[in-house]
């Protein structure tokens, strides 16, 4: 499984987390084409840790066929073993970005497709929240939220924005923050007791000059 | 799943709020007169290339028309297969 080198880059293991071991020739070549997959796979997963383990699972299965390709003593008939790591980690990146698209559309279609009445709770909260997000929304963040709802991944969306796929999440996430924030100041105010209103405004008048009548009494 | 990790979560995430929001924005505002629903070029032009200055009112209005809604989704969907299928 991926370590953490003691700047926190994640570095590859001569192991995979099956504990698969990778033959050292494979492990040179995986080597060799590590910082260019870190960037690629970082890129569309997020998590780096997540992406040295699929390398270092691609690795693996990389030295099992050619264990069980090339008899033993022969030499390996591969001859650029880094680009053919390297292709080996992309394909296997775009299946499993494939299958995330996938599951995402279907879990959609299976929500949209579910009874209503699941919880009637759950579902007036949410009904609320989308319209509160949808009126204050800026274009940018609607067309995201558009999108969104069509089963687009983050980096399709990210893309038409200019920005990449995490940035585009994290731009939406922080819209969806920034509304409920507002949300809940105005729900503070709403609830404020008549009492404290009343306070507040109070503190808006000049103060009463209670010191004139006591001395009207004494004199 | 920790607290910290579900405060962190995007509903744009969250799977049951997409599913919801969709079939909530497909059926609650039929229009059957179709009042005020821009023709299907311009809902193209702004699945395509979305502009703010030409495509605001647009997209306000399929916060409150379902079948515009529904059909900028078909329309969204048409061009990701475009989009897969050219790569």
């Amino acid at each position: 499984m991926a370590d953490d080198d003691s700047a926190g880059v994640p570095r590859l293991n001569s192991l995979d987390r099956h504990g698969r071991q990778i033959a050292p020739e494979v492990f040179a070549a995986a080597e060799t084409v590590f910082s260019r997959a870190l960037r690629h796979g970082t890129k569309l997963l997020g998590d780096p840790a997540v992406v040295v383990n699929i390398l270092e699972e691609v690795a693996a299965t990389v030295s099992q066929r050619l264990l069980h390709s090339d008899p033993p003593g022969e030499a390996t008939t591969t001859r650029n073993l880094a680009g053919y790591v390297f292709r080996a980690f992309v394909r296997h990146i775009n299946r499993l970005k494939n299958k995330e698209h996938a599951l995402l559309h279907a879990a959609i279609a299976r929500n949209a497709a579910a009874p209503k009445s699941a919880d009637p709770s759950r579902q007036f909260e949410m009904q609320i929240l989308l319209r509160e997000y949808l009126a204050r929304f800026s274009f940018a963040e609607k067309d995201m939220c558009w999108r969104r709802l069509e089963g687009y991944a983050w980096d399709e969306i990210g893309k038409l924005q200019g920005l990449s796929g995490h940035a585009a999440r994290e731009r939406l996430r922080s819209a969806v923050k920034r509304v409920k924030a507002e949300l809940a100041e105005e729900k503070g105010k709403k609830s404020l007791p008549s009492g404290a209103q009343a306070g507040q405004n109070e503190e808006l008048k000049p103060a009463p000059r209670t010191d004139v009548k006591k001395k009207a009494t004494t004199a | 799943m920790s607290k910290r990790k579900q405060q962190q979560l995007n509903d744009f995430d969250d799977p049951e709020f997409l599913g919801f929001a969709k079939s909530y924005l497909s059926e609650a505002f039929p229009n059957p007169q179709r009042i005020g629903c821009p023709p299907d070029s311009q809902l193209q032009q702004m699945a395509e290339h979305p502009v703010e200055a030409r495509d605001a009112e647009i997209s306000d209005h399929l916060t409150r028309c379902s079948p515009c809604f529904n059909r900028y989704m078909e329309m969204l969907a048409n061009l990701r297969r475009g989009k897969a299928a050219g790569q």
